[in-house]
C-alpha cells in the first residue's frame, strides 16, 4: 500500500497517469477507488457492485444496442403515433404529421419543440455513439476532449425523445373519456420507447475512460 | 480518480459551494454543497409531499360539450390497461411515477438514516439502486408532455389545470433542487464503514 502510494506521487510529478495503470480501478456505482491487486474482477467493498478496469466488453454491448437503436428508429418515424377515430372518420398521425399541423396552425415553437425532441435527438444521439465508437476502433488520438463532452450531452438529452409518448398517452386518456372522439395509440410508441430505451443502454454499456485510453 | 477518463489525482479541500474539476477532461468531481445534509433532506421531504398530491389529484379537468372530463397521472397509463396494451401502460407509468417515487422514497431513507444516525440496513444497496435508477425517472419530460398535450386539446375542449399539474409542477422544482444539493462522495463516504478494512482508499 505503501509503496502504491509513493508510485503514485512519482508518477504524478511528471504527468496524468490512469489509475488502471496502477492498478487502481474506480467502482461504478460509487466510485469508491479500488486496489484491484491483480485481479481483473472483485466487488465493491462499500456498495457491493462488480468492479472492473473498464466496463467488459464495452465496444460490442455498445455497438448491438446502437443498432438495434438505429432500426427501430425507422418504424418510429414512419408508423403512426396515433390514430384518431371521430364519428366513423379515421385518421393516423405519425411523428412528422403533427409537426406539420402544429406549423399549419402557426405554433412554429411547439413544431421545434416535437421534431427536435423526437425526430433530431434520437438520430443525434446514435450518431454520436456511433462516432465515439469509431474513433475508439480506430485507436484515434484525436480531441478525446471533445468526445467526451458529447458523451455527456448524448447523456443528459437522451431522455427528452419520451416527449412525444407522453403526449400521446395525455392525450389518449383525456379524449377517451368523451365518447365521440376515440384515439389509439399506434406501433410507432413502442418503437419510440425502445429507440429511447436502447440508446441509453448502449450510451451506459459505453465507458468512457476507453476514448482517454489511446496514446500517441 | 476521474470516473470519466480514469486520471489519477489528488483532489484538494473544496471550500462550500465550490467545486473541483477533473485535471484531463474537466468532470466535475467533487462539489462542497453549502449547507450540511440537512438541506437534501428537507428537500425530499417536501418532494414526498407534492409526489403524493401530484399523483392523487387530477392533472387537468376537460370539458367537451357539457361533460366533464378528468384524469390523475396514472390515469394516463390505466388507460392502456383498459385498452389492452399493458405494455405501452408501463412505458408511460415506469418513468413518470414508479420510478421518480422510488428514487425519492428510497434517498428519504437513506437521508434520514444518515442524519440521524439509525443505521439502518441496506443503506448501502438502497443508494447504488437510486445510482443506477435516476436516469430513468422522466418527470421533467412528462411535465413537457402535459404542456404540449395542453396546446393540443385547447382547440377542441375547455381545459382547466387540476391540483395535480401544479404540484407536479413544484415538484420538479423541488425535486431538481434535491439533486443539485446532493454530493453523492459525501453521501457514499457517511456510509463508509468497512471500505478501509477491506484494504480500499480513499475516494479521489
Amino acid at each position: 500500500m505503501l509503496e502504491l502510494m509513493s508510485r503514485v506521487r512519482l508518477k504524478m510529478a511528471n504527468e496524468i497517469v490512469s489509475a488502471k495503470d496502477l492498478g487502481i480501478a474506480g467502482c461504478h456505482t460509487c466510485g469508491l477507488a479500488v486496489n484491484m491487486q491483480n485481479h481483473d474482477h472483485v466487488e465493491c467493498p462499500r456498495c457491493g457492485s462488480g468492479v472492473h478496469y473498464r466496463k467488459p466488453d464495452s465496444i460490442n454491448r455498445a455497438w448491438a444496442f446502437l443498432i438495434a437503436a438505429f432500426i427501430m428508429y425507422i418504424p418510429a418515424n414512419t408508423q403512426p403515433m396515433m390514430r384518431t377515430t371521430s364519428l366513423g372518420s379515421e385518421s393516423a398521425d405519425t411523428i412528422m404529421s403533427g409537426v406539420i399541423y402544429f406549423l399549419s396552425h402557426g405554433d412554429w415553437h411547439l413544431a421545434l419543440v416535437i421534431f427536435a425532441a423526437s425526430v433530431m435527438l434520437p438520430l443525434l444521439k446514435i450518431i454520436a455513439i456511433a462516432y465515439i465508437l469509431i474513433s475508439i476502433q480506430r485507436g484515434s488520438t484525436q480531441r478525446k476532449q471533445e468526445k467526451t463532452n458529447l458523451y455527456r450531452i448524448a447523456e443528459i438529452l437522451g431522455k427528452w425523445s419520451m416527449l412525444d409518448i407522453f403526449v400521446v398517452g395525455l392525450m389518449v386518456m383525456l379524449v377517451q373519456l368523451g365518447r365521440l372522439t376515440t384515439i389509439d395509440p399506434g406501433p410507432a410508441c413502442i418503437a419510440f420507447a425502445l429507440v429511447v430505451i436502447l440508446t441509453m443502454f448502449a450510451e451506459e454499456a459505453l465507458d468512457p475512460k476507453l476514448i482517454w485510453d489511446q496514446t500517441e | 480518480m476521474c470516473h470519466e477518463c480514469d486520471a489519477l489525482q489528488r483532489v484538494p479541500a473544496v471550500e462550500p459551494g465550490h467545486d473541483a474539476e477533473c485535471v484531463r477532461c474537466g468532470l466535475r468531481l467533487f462539489r462542497n454543497p453549502k449547507g450540511s445534509i440537512d438541506k437534501p433532506l428537507a428537500l425530499i421531504i417536501a418532494s414526498m409531499i407534492l409526489f403524493l398530491i401530484a399523483n392523487i389529484y387530477p392533472i387537468m379537468t376537460l370539458t367537451i360539450a357539457g361533460v366533464k372530463l378528468t384524469g390523475t397521472i396514472t390515469d394516463t397509463a390505466w388507460v392502456f390497461v383498459q385498452q389492452g396494451s399493458p405494455e405501452i401502460a408501463a412505458i408511460v407509468w415506469l418513468p413518470s411515477v414508479l420510478f421518480p417515487g422510488l428514487t425519492i422514497a428510497g434517498l428519504f431513507y437513506v437521508l434520514f438514516s444518515i442524519r440521524f444516525q439509525m443505521n439502518w440496513p441496506h443503506t448501502r444497496t438502497i443508494l447504488a439502486w437510486i445510482t443506477h435508477l435516476l436516469p430513468w425517472g422522466m418527470m421533467d419530460v412528462f411535465l413537457l408532455g402535459i404542456l404540449v398535450a395542453l396546446v393540443k386539446l385547447v382547440a377542441l375542449a375547455d381545459v382547466l389545470l387540476g391540483t395535480g399539474f401544479y404540484a407536479f409542477l413544484i415538484l420538479i422544482f423541488l425535486y431538481a433542487a434535491t439533486i443539485a444539493s446532493l454530493e453523492p462522495h459525501t453521501l457514499w463516504e457517511s456510509l463508509n464503514v468497512r471500505a478501509d478494512e477491506q484494504g480500499a482508499f480513499e475516494n479521489g
